[in-house]
């Protein structure tokens, strides 16, 4: 390989880098601010000055920036030459002009890199003389705080921010050494990657508005390896707590994963964890009492009702919990499902059995490569990692199709993009699958969407096939897979799931589960249920169904960390350590399990849900094995992740992948025919809906409708409505959005769920007068 | 000498497209049409004609090394951005021939094989500007733009790109975002804008004044233009003398006259006769002072470079006896320290600084420590800086720390300004 | 229709990315504001309606030029230079003249109908120094005397 010399060190450098890029991976640490590695060289901040000496050249030693310096075999690199120290000093010096003297007090101290690179470069005492310039600040809405006076205008956030992540709505205003990073007016920043600003400043402009509210020292956190559990995308996360509470959350650096960033509800979401109506105590018939009496009611109930027992794990539950939860109801005969609604077990298991079929689901920094990808659905709000990354492939040339039945921001980039009913995207899919795979059927009578999206996809590389299965149905799933395989053999399939841990929940389910569990309920037959980490009254389609089944279930057992609706109905409250508190695993949506740590313990006695299944089993007198052999009965050699690795595959069978028999075709009758389509936005997860932070941010809760179906229905921008059906009926305001499909009406989840349904089925809509 | 850029020029009253056709406008077209492209550059770079914007590269030679196989669609931008403290010779040329803009940049661009023109001419200028835009659309009606021009089989658009207003527009890639709409920060050296200009396209930017010799040379040829110069140098030069001078003003002389026919017998000497020349800036704002003992030294590109200075735009600044060199300097110092566009540090940071420290030295607060700190920053700032704004903006400063260091002493060791015999207050 | 609706129906047939939208940023803002005489929070909106940009990006160029005004201007826009060659000849003078005349600092309005004068890097006119630009017309050499007449005049005229 060829190499550079850094003062007298051989370095190895891979052709197109430059010096920095080459001294960076040899840890040697060049000063620098505007270089990132996520946005390459820029040339503004000039502190990376090096002394170079061109090989067999008579040129003399010169100072040049190691980040716009190529490297070449045989350069003679001095980071110690007086004159590039010199250069690195006067830079230091003259960022430090207008930089304020608030280390101290600044809630970067510690943590900044301003700060490290000025007792490393710089200066140790001022010679400016003059007044420093001012800022006023903006008020960036909940997550960021802006401090502009201690800018260093490196531009590394608008980079970030416009370049990166794709957001307008932030930018670089003025000149000279008056440049304001900020937006037009004040309010909320839009991008919903906002909050990397964070980190990507190189010092304290941009910092966590949430973590300021209760803020601790850098060095007084303790911090452990941790996977954010707010979807299915894995990312490694650094909690930080402080005196039994946990005060932020931080990104983590995985290679394959999210790399440098998190999304915003990775970021923030974590205040469900703080929230004040967090259950801390168990609870036994409405009364607070102790761990040993509620376990002991619990084991009581469970010993009652024997083999008619259920449980319900969770796809946010770990694998240890859903793990020692299966087998518990394995040893009474009861009926195990970690899933709680039927449709979406469906969804789900097919879609990993066609991800394990397919085995070409890639990773984020795989992603990135991708040139071009039919979405289906909204990635933004189901894994906005994702979306992040196909920003990435975007930038770097990708096509991007999208088909969508409400609105999805990623169709701002998309080069075609297409709004589709619910019921009517499997009809969309099928005739894209003829027209690639040129079957019978496939003719001219096909749209000119359908054309250029199989016209892109054929001609791809590398296509992508990436779905949401919390807004498919299992026939829309197999359309995808089937599109994927109709392909070339490079063709890559990504299904968003419905959890942190849906694969793994997936794994762990038999097919049919949830729907004989949920019918045995609402005959009477399940006398205890058991559910643990789980919501299924308020699950949207489903949760009708079980708000009545409760009524004939003697017992209900919740295991949480959030007051669900479900934990707030229960018989019998145990609370359970929230993620950070714990250890366990959760299996992403590739299929690769990771593992993460206990950070803190909170002062409240709070076990996991593994170990609460395991006291249970105890107290029946018919002890479980502990969660890691029951994990390698199920997952042969299963050796659970070290925290901090990059994790691995799960080795898991293969789920049988004919599932489409199981789909129960709904009779979808509505009188005046609309569609309801799911309207995902930021703070929408069981988790994040806890994170006042975000909640903040939450878009009205409104009726979604297209301009077309708006006239159609004589229905104007705010008109008040009602949507109803035989369950519910709920009021709301018509909000008139080009991005949803035509007959479709788009509303939040909590909508959803009041009126019993999920996203595709039927619901009445009439104006009120 | 016979005037040739400036021979039909009329402020108050520029030709039309019928007045100019009838001086002899547009002639240059089909001698250009009938020439193949490449033969048109081998004549502009023959005839040594180098750039009137304040670089003095080659002409022809940057037009060859754009090359003739560059993809299209090919741009050509004509700098009429003058902002650089000192010259005005472009609005003359923008004010007195619009049409001679027009046919400079048609002729280029047929050399060039390009197909869209900007001229992108500063705001201040707003008013020629549009003057300019009328006469455009003149040549589109009269068919000399458009496709197919004047019966060529060349297609030409041009447009005219009004500023906003920033010095640093003048900056060839900072102009370049600019036009696409963008900060108008300059851009990495590589890749360059002959080949990725605007909208990534091979792109050939050059001063107005460059372009207008273009014309003459087709017809004349570049032997004729070689010779106009004298003392080496080539063509002819619009010089702008201002500064304490009696006639201040724009004046065509042979490409190497010396400065002393310039001061003294073309801008009417120095303002009053009783004083003495101190020195002066050759060629605009960014560059360094010249000495009288440089008075003889031709006003050409490698002359002026051999005396420790740069002809730049051939703007001459007079400072006679009674301008302090150090105020002078700080008001240059301010200037590059506002117009700074933010992008680096040693500018952005770097210039106001010095303009502080100069400040403090200009009123008599200045301490011997801030002659050390000028020179200090300057050698950085001029040096390590992303673009060459700073290094040009300090060159001013750099030459009076070495030409004028007795004043600077002075002003440290009496803390008050020698030239100003009220003696100023601190601000 | 005025030029900027025109723009406008150019604009609307281009594709979101087209990069004549951005190009037109800048040539939007200065036909608006020669209508308008400056660009007030709406007026930024309204050019980010019209070239498709966000107004965050229209704010980055409107901050970045000086001819492009985001505070009020008067009927009248006097430009003095205050740039090497004019400095040397009372450029500085002219200035306090003009704050003083005005009883206002720079950039700022003394009054519905009073001129708004502002300092300007070098605006070509060294051989006219100390000048200034009156509504984009030269001006100078200006003295005390003729700057306050100047500005006298602008302010009462109809």
């Amino acid at each position: 390989m060829d190499t550079i010399l850094i003062d007298g060190r051989s370095i190895p450098f891979e052709p197109g880098e430059n010096i920095l890029q080459a001294a960076l991976k040899a840890d040697i640490q060049i000063p620098h601010f505007c270089y990132h590695a996520a946005l390459g060289s820029l040339g503004a901040c000039r502190l990376c000055a090096v002394e170079i000496k061109p090989k067999d050249s008579d040129k003399a030693a010169h100072v040049v920036m190691a980040c716009l310096e190529p490297a070449q075999t045989g350069l003679e690199v001095s980071l110690s030459a007086k004159a590039a120290q010199q250069v690195r000093r006067h830079v230091i010096e003259l960022l430090m002009v207008n930089h304020p003297h608030d280390c101290p007090i600044c809630d970067e101290g510690g943590e900044c890199h301003l700060q490290e690179m000025t007792v490393a470069c710089g200066p140790s005492y001022r010679r400016y003389r003059g007044n420093k310039r001012t800022f006023p600040n903006q008020d960036l809405g909940p997550l960021i705080h802006h401090e502009m006076n201690r800018c260093i205008t490196c531009y590394r956030c608008t980079r970030f921010y416009q370049d990166y992540a794709l957001g307008n709505d932030f930018g670089a205003m003025r000149l000279r050494n008056e440049v304001y990073f900020g937006r037009f007016q004040d309010g909320p920043l839009e991008n919903p990657f906002a909050g990397n600003l964070v980190e990507i400043c190189p010092t304290g402009v941009f910092t966590d508005a949430v973590f300021r509210q209760h803020f601790a020292r850098t060095w007084d956190l303790k911090t452990a390896p941790s996977i954010c559990p707010h979807c299915s995308v894995g990312c490694n996360t650094l909690p930080g707590a402080r005196d039994g509470t946990l005060r932020r959350v931080r990104n983590r650096k995985h290679q394959e994963l999210n790399r440098w960033f998190i999304c915003d509800r990775g970021q923030y979401g974590h205040q469900y964890s703080e929230h004040n109506t967090r259950p801390l105590s168990p609870r036994v018939s409405g009364t607070n009492t102790d761990y040993r009496s509620a376990l002991a009611a619990a084991a009581r109930e469970i010993q009652a009702a024997a083999e008619r027992t259920g449980g319900i794990g969770s796809v946010r539950e770990d694998l240890e919990g859903n793990v020692m939860l299966r087998s518990l109801l394995n040893d009474l005969k009861g009926i195990f499902t970690a899933f709680n609604d039927p449709e979406l077990e469906t969804a789900t298991l097919t879609a990993v059995s066609r991800m394990q079929e397919l085995d070409n689901t890639p990773h984020l920094a795989a992603l990135e490569q991708t040139d071009a990808a039919l979405i289906t659905g909204d990635l933004t709000f189901h894994a906005p990692m994702i979306d992040l990354a196909l920003r990435q492939a975007w930038r770097n040339g990708a096509k991007l199709a999208m088909l969508h039945s409400s609105a999805a921001q990623l169709t701002q980039f998309a080069s075609t993009a297409a709004t589709i009913a619910p019921r009517k995207m499997h009809d969309m899919l099928t005739q894209l699958y003829r027209q690639i795979s040129r079957q019978s059927g496939a003719n001219d009578a096909v749209t000119q969407t359908i054309k250029t999206i199989a016209a892109t996809l054929s001609q791809a590389r590398q296509p992508l096939m990436a779905g949401v299965v919390e807004t498919s149905t299992a026939q829309d799933i197999i359309a995808l897979a089937e599109l994927a395989k109709a392909l070339e053999s490079t063709a890559q399939l990504i299904y968003v799931l419905p959890g942190p841990n849906a694969y793994g929940a997936a794994l762990l389910s038999a097919a049919g589960e949830t729907v004989t569990l949920l019918r045995a309920a609402e005959r009477g037959e399940v006398q205890t249920l058991i559910v643990a980490g789980s919501d299924p009254l308020s699950e949207p389609r489903s949760g009708a169904r079980w708000r009545a089944a409760r009524q004939n279930i003697n017992t209900l057992i919740v295991l949480d960390c959030i007051a669900t609706a479900t934990a707030e109905a229960a018989d019998i409250l145990i609370p359970v350590a929230a993620w950070p508190e714990r250890s366990g695993t959760f299996v992403n949506y590739e299929g690769r399990a990771q593992g993460f740590s206990t950070v803190f313990h909170r002062p409240e006695y709070l076990p996991s849900t593994a170990d609460i299944i395991s006291e249970i089993s105890h107290l029946l007198g018919n002890p479980l094995r502990d969660a890691a052999s029951m994990l390698q009965d199920s997952f042969p050699g299963f050796q659970a992740p070290a925290p901090g690795t990059p994790g691995a595959h799960i080795s898991a069978q293969h789920l049988p992948i004919q599932y489409s028999e199981l789909i129960q075709t709904k009779s979808h009758s509505s009188n005046n025919g609309w569609q309801a389509a799911l309207a995902s936005w930021l703070g929408d997860d069981p988790l994040a809906g806890f994170s006042p932070a975000l909640t903040k941010l939450a878009p009205p809760n409104a009726a979604l409708i297209n301009p077309e179906s708006a006239v159609r229905a004589s229905l104007k921008n705010g008109a008040r409505v009602r949507l109803w059906n035989s369950v519910s009926s709920v009021e709301t305001s018509i909000q008139i959005n080009p991005s949803v499909a035509n007959g479709t009406v788009a509303i939040q989840r909590s909508i959803l769920a009041r009126l019993g349904i999920g996203h595709g089925d039927s619901v009445n809509l009439e104006q009120l007068v | 000498m016979e005037a040739i850029l400036t021979r039909h020029l009329d402020q108050d009253n520029p030709q039309n497209l019928a007045a100019y056709q009838a001086i002899g406008g547009y002639r240059s077209l089909s001698a250009a049409f009938d020439l193949k492209p490449e033969k048109i550059i081998e004549t502009v770079e023959a005839a040594n004609l180098r750039g009137r914007g304040g670089a003095g590269f080659s002409c022809g030679m940057k037009w060859r090394l754009r090359g003739a196989d560059a993809p299209s669609p090919r741009y050509l931008v004509c700098n009429l951005d003058e902002s650089e403290p000192g010259t005005f010779k472009d609005r003359y040329l923008l004010y007195g021939a619009p049409h001679a803009i027009i046919e400079a940049v048609i002729v280029s661009a047929f050399a060039l094989q390009a197909e869209r023109a900007f001229i992108f001419v500063r705001g201040e200028y707003a008013k020629g500007g549009h003057r300019l835009i009328q006469a455009i659309r003149e040549a589109e009606t009269a068919g000399l733009l458009g496709r197919n021009l004047g019966g060529s089989g060349f297609d030409l658009h041009i447009e005219v790109h009004l500023s906003g207003g920033r010095y640093i527009c003048g900056e060839e890639t900072a102009q370049i975002n600019a036009i696409e709409g963008k900060r108008p920060n300059p851009r990495p050296k590589i890749p360059r804008p002959s080949t990725h200009g605007l909208w990534g396209q091979p792109t050939t930017t050059n001063n107005v004044e460059t372009l207008v010799n273009v014309p003459h040379i087709l017809i004349n040829g570049a032997e004729w233009f070689r010779r106009l110069g004298i003392n080496g140098g080539c063509g002819t030069k619009l010089f702008c003398v201002s500064g304490k001078v009696k006639h201040p003003g724009v004046f065509e002389l042979p490409c190497g006259t010396p400065a002393r026919e310039l001061i003294f017998k073309h801008a009417g000497g120095l303002d009053n006769d009783e004083r003495t020349l101190l020195g002066f800036l050759p060629g605009g704002a960014s560059t360094a002072f010249l000495l009288p003992q440089h008075l003889d030294v031709p006003m050409d590109f490698d002359p002026v470079a051999e005396a420790g200075s740069r002809l730049g735009t051939g703007s001459l600044i007079i400072l006679d006896d009674t301008t302090c060199p150090i105020e002078t300097v700080l008001n240059l110092t301010r200037f590059f320290a506002r117009e700074s566009c933010g992008f680096c540090t040693p500018c952005r940071d770097g210039l106001p600084y010095l303009a502080q420290i100069l400040t403090a030295i200009a009123t008599g607060n200045g301490s011997a420590d801030d002659l050390t700190l000028l020179d200090e920053f300057c050698s950085t700032i001029a040096t390590q800086s992303f673009c060459a704004f700073a290094p040009g903006a300090v060159m001013p400063l750099v030459s009076s720390l070495k030409n004028y260091y007795e004043h600077y002493e002075q002003h440290v060791i009496t803390q008050r300004c020698p030239f100003d015999a009220s003696g100023k207050e601190a601000v | 229709m005025t030029d900027i609706d025109t723009l406008q129906k150019d604009l609307a047939n281009l594709p979101p990315d087209h990069p004549d939208r951005r190009a037109a940023a800048v040539p939007a803002m200065l036909s608006l504001q020669s209508e308008t005489g400056y660009l007030d929070d709406a007026a930024i909106e309204k050019i980010a309606e019209v070239t498709g940009l966000s107004s965050t990006e229209i704010e980055e160029l409107a901050t970045f030029y000086s001819l492009i005004y985001r505070r009020p201007t008067g009927r009248h826009i006097v430009q003095i230079c205050d740039s090497v060659c004019c400095s040397m000849r009372g450029a500085d003078q002219l200035l306090t003249a003009a704050e003083h005349y005005l009883g206002v600092s720079l950039g700022n309005l003394a009054s519905e109908n009073a001129p708004t004068v502002l300092p300007s890097i070098c605006l070509g006119l060294c051989d006219k120094a100390p000048a200034a630009l009156v509504d984009g017309e030269a001006a100078g050499p200006l003295s005390r005397t003729l700057l306050e007449a100047l500005l006298k005049r602008l302010q009462t005229e109809e």
